[in-house]
């Protein structure tokens, strides 16, 4: 019954935790909606917090319609794209868990990139470009590099828990950098040589922990599982 | 007060990391240039990341399609604003420009019969030729080449999260300024930089945000390519030239800007109708996007505006045509995927099928002028385009020149990889000539005491809030439809604003300091609405995205010119520079095409349903050819406007 009556009532309460020098700072916040129906996104709610109560809050946006990538945040302690993630009342709205925060929602990305720095080997040229690439290609390069997958991957894990980590990248991979590389094994352009690079560069950021791991989860629908870590394990010989 | 500056040298500073900013920082570094590229978005996302991903290619499409064509193309779709040497330019490069994307990672489908880059299958409205190329996956494609160029290379230097707040400048020996670098606030780390650098390409993007939430656009275009360079100097030229596209989404919020349709996508039954359900436009599939946002806005003045401004766009009769009708949908659906999947999750089933009217306003989604330039992208000023600001140079929707009035489609992302490569070229052909040592340190020091001034700042306004005033201004007054009357107001609207800016308070601490980057932010987009405002009094006619309501539409006959703004100590400098105008038999030419093609559309609508039914059925078979699929178009196109199109 408070279900219902709630969905219709002109307000939504979310708590926004604020991020401080080392401190969570929760708020309170009002969402109103603009009509009886509205069932705003995350987006949303930190859009009109920031215009009517908490004027300096940090969060990242681009585009507002899931292409951009950037403004994931941890929505009940679950990484969700916030301008596609439908909140309810009593939600709880904070930065993702999985990266370091700088201020409120605000989390450092670079890290991730920066772990493939000189990794990314160069493709072909002219005419050796007239290629077609295959259909796991083009499922691959739809990531939008939101970094939802980062969730409870172990092998990201260990750069919080093995190592004490001050470096400009992390030394440890990821779901996404390890689909970076799939990529590259997958580019029709691609030269064995480039293909065996970044398969040893995916060994070197810890492809083995993925042995015994249940597998990675896409924010919008990649099948990482089967596309990314299947492929990678079996070139590189760590499984048959 | 002690600053904490930390100074770095470079050959080039890149400013954003989109197709422009890349492919200049790729460029620069081949040619030897030591690099630092920097944006406020992360690594490569971007206007260019987030786009439709379809790119001009010439002869993709035909063997006959030559570099003076696709120029030509350019030149009169632009209303004869552009400038001949940039449209020969973008022609003579599109192809090895956009092979640079495809060395990066970029894979079109592959023609059988020419055995390179598939084009779309017809030869696009506006285009002459067939050679638009669309992309598996759009333009996420080109921001995975993008952050590939960039991350591949360990020449490179990259910084995100970092704003560029202003170029420093000195004195040049002919009494003209010359670039000397940049001061940077990287949130990230919470520092300043002192960047040191002889050469920078500004590829910053647009202004769209000037209008938000009524843009399709990235948050980050507040202007800062045009305030920055101005600032710093700089020419901007067609500033009045602001591309709205008509038919966006007005509601809820998560969707508000957002595309949903293009005049062409209205197909020809499709009308636009007030809050009574009065028709305000018909033949909306003819009709130039500025006609169709100028007669919704003129509707909300008068009172007759829909619940959310905007006005109700009508395509039952498309469907209702017993035979045509069922290829409506489908034309509808595969023209613009993207925009119609806006549409299938922000309205009703009824809506979505089109059995009920669309609520529809325009949105900001392009800015055609900017940065004043000559072909290889660097700044340029006065009547005889002399040198500009020195060692300035700009790419993509930064620079202007290309597009004058219209933009052909599916033209910026060739135009960021072309001018891109040029300016990141020329930029590490012209740092060769300074020594890195010899540094002008007061120059910096004196505009980041100006910035540390401000860390702290007390007052009782916010800059988030003082944005969402400038937004409304724009769009009141600056917006699709203008007069001398509404840019005054701005321009007074302005001058209050810039008090304000003292009262607005600012957050002492370096690391992510929210209220200065809105503060940041809030200044250049007030900057660059002022000099909008200079641009759109100076031109007073309405011509390509600058709709004056109370001047006469600016003949194709008459002698075409640019309007050109700077900043100068006490006030905005605006001057006119004579453009060339197109052969007087071409344009003659145009005229009478565009009459027929009125007249035509109006005799369809005009015949019983029977007849009118089997000729659109024809029209769409013909379109959608044996497949029934309608080729995509690209949201801000000349082809997906047709009544924007100067050649047939
Ligand atoms: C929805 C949509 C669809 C489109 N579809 C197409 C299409 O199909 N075909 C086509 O050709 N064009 C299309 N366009 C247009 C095209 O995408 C853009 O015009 C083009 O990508 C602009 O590229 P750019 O490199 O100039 O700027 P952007 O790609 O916008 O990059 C700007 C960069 O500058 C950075 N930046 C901004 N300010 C600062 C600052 N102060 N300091 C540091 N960094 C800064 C940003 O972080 C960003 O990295 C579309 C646009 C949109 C919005
Ligand atoms: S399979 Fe590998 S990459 Fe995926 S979550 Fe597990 S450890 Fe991480
Ligand atoms: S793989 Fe999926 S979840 Fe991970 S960054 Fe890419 S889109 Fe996001
Ligand atoms: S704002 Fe771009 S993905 Fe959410």
């Amino acid at each position: 019954m408070n279900r219902r009556l709630q969905n219709n009532s002109e307000y939504l309460e979310v708590t926004i935790i604020a991020h401080k020098e080392g401190q969570d700072l929760p708020t309170k916040f009002k969402y109103k909606k603009r009509n009886e129906k509205e069932k705003p996104m995350a987006l949303d709610v930190l859009l009109q917090a920031q215009e009517n109560q908490l004027p300096d809050l940090a969060f990242r946006y681009g585009c507002r319609a899931r292409n951009c990538g950037v403004c994931t945040i941890d929505i009940n302690g679950k990484p969700r794209i916030a301008c596609r993630a439908v909140v309810r009342d009593g939600d709880e709205l904070k930065a993702m868990s999985t990266l370091p925060v700088i201020t409120d929602l605000i989390v450092r990305r670079d890290q991730i990139s920066r772990q493939l720095k000189g990794k990314i080997y160069e493709g072909g040229r002219k005419n050796d470009l007239n290629v077609e690439a295959s259909e796991d290609y083009h499922e691959l390069t739809s990531c939008i590099e939101c970094y939802a997958c980062l969730d409870n991957c172990p092998m990201h894990e260990k750069n919080f828990s093995e190592i004490k980590n001050d470096q400009d990248y992390f030394q440890w991979g990821n779901p996404f950098s390890l689909l970076k590389l799939q990529t590259i094994a997958t580019d029709p352009v691609s030269t064995v040589v480039r293909r065996e690079a970044a398969v040893s560069a995916a060994l070197e950021l810890g492809l083995e922990t993925c042995l015994d791991c249940p597998g990675c989860k896409c924010g919008v629908g990649i099948d990482l599982k089967g596309k990314v870590i299947k492929p990678l394990l079996q070139n590189s010989k760590l499984v048959d | 007060m002690n600053i904490d500056l930390e100074w770095r040298n470079f050959d080039v500073l890149v400013i954003g990391s989109g197709g422009a900013g890349t492919n200049a920082a790729e460029t620069a570094a081949k040619a030897g240039a030591s690099v630092l590229l920097v944006a406020k978005d992360p690594l490569s996302a971007s206007d260019t990341k987030i786009s439709e991903g379809i790119a001009t290619v010439r002869a993709s499409g035909s063997e006959d399609d030559s570099e003076e064509a696709l120029s030509e193309n350019l030149k009169i779709a632009g209303s004869d604003l552009p400038v001949e040497e940039i449209t020969s330019a973008f022609a003579k490069d599109s192809q090895t420009a956009y092979d640079k994307y495809r060395e990066n990672g970029l894979r079109p489908e592959i023609s059988s019969i020419t055995k390179g880059p598939n084009s779309l299958p017809l030869p696009m409205g506006g285009h002459t030729r067939r050679r638009s190329v669309g992309h598996k996956n759009s333009g996420l494609a080109f921001g995975h080449a993008n952050w590939n160029a960039i991350v591949k290379e360990n020449k490179i230097e990259y910084l995100e999260d970092c704003w560029v707040i202003d170029l420093v400048t000195s004195e040049y020996d002919d009494g003209g300024r010359k670039v000397e670098g940049a001061i940077i606030y990287d949130a990230q780390k919470g520092k300043l930089l002192a960047i040191c650098a002889p050469s920078v390409v500004m590829a910053a993007g647009g202004l769209s945000t000037l209008y938000f939430p009524k843009t399709d656009t990235m948050r980050g275009n507040t202007g800062d390519s045009y305030a920055i360079a101005a600032r710093a100097g700089a020419e901007l030229v067609d500033m009045e030239q602001t591309q709205f596209l008509p038919f966006c989404l007005t509601s809820p919020p998560s969707f508000e800007g957002l595309l949903g349709g293009e005049p062409v996508t209205a197909s020809y039954l499709g009308v636009l109708r007030d809050k009574n359900k009065k028709v305000i436009l018909d033949g909306v599939y003819l009709r130039t996007r500025a006609e169709c946002s100028a007669a919704i806005m003129k509707a909300v003045e008068d009172g007759r505006g829909t619940p959310n401004g905007g006005a109700y766009l009508d395509m039952r009769a498309n469907k209702r045509a017993p035979k045509s009708g069922t290829y409506f949908m489908k034309f509808l659906q595969n023209s613009l995927p993207s925009a119609y999947n806006n549409v299938r999750q922000a309205m009703n089933k009824k809506e979505a099928q089109c059995d009920e009217l669309w609520e529809v306003r325009p949105s900001a989604h392009y800015m055609m002028g900017g940065i004043r330039v000559d072909e290889n992208g660097q700044s340029i000023a006065g009547k005889k385009s002399n040198n500009g600001v020195r060692g300035l140079y700009a790419a993509g929707q930064a620079m202007g020149g290309l597009f004058g009035a219209n933009r052909l489609g599916s033209t910026s992302l060739t135009e960021g990889a072309v001018f891109g490569s040029r300016a990141g070229f020329a930029a590490a052909l012209y740092s060769r000539n300074f020594n890195k040592n010899k540094l002008n340190k007061d120059l910096f020091l004196k505009e980041a005491y100006k910035l540390n001034n401000l860390l702290g700042q007390m007052g009782t306004k916010h800059a988030s809030q003082l944005k969402i005033l400038v937004q409304k201004e724009c769009w009141n007054n600056l917006g699709p439809i203008r007069d001398k009357k509404r840019l005054k107001k701005t321009q007074q609207f302005i001058s209050q604003c810039r008090k304000e800016l003292k009262k607005v308070q600012i957050g002492k601490n370096l690391l992510w300091n929210q209220s200065l980057i809105e503060y940041l932010e809030l200044v250049n987009m007030i900057d660059t609405a002022e000099l909008m405002t200079h641009a759109a009094l100076e031109r007073d006619g309405s011509v390509g995205g600058h709709v004056r309501a109370d001047c006469k539409d600016l003949s194709i006959f008459s002698k075409p010119y640019s309007t050109v703004v700077k900043v100068r100590k006490s006030h905005i400098e605006v001057s006119k520079i004579d453009r060339k105008r197109t052969e007087l038999k071409k344009l003659v030419e145009f005229k009478f095409k565009e009459q027929k093609r009125f007249l035509e559309a109006k005799l369809l609508r005009l015949l019983p349903m029977k007849f009118k039914d089997a000729i659109i059925e024809k029209r769409y078979k013909k379109i959608m050819g044996s497949k029934e699929k309608a080729p995509p178009l690209e949201p801000g196109s000349i082809e997906a406007a047709v009544g924007d199109q100067k050649v047939l």
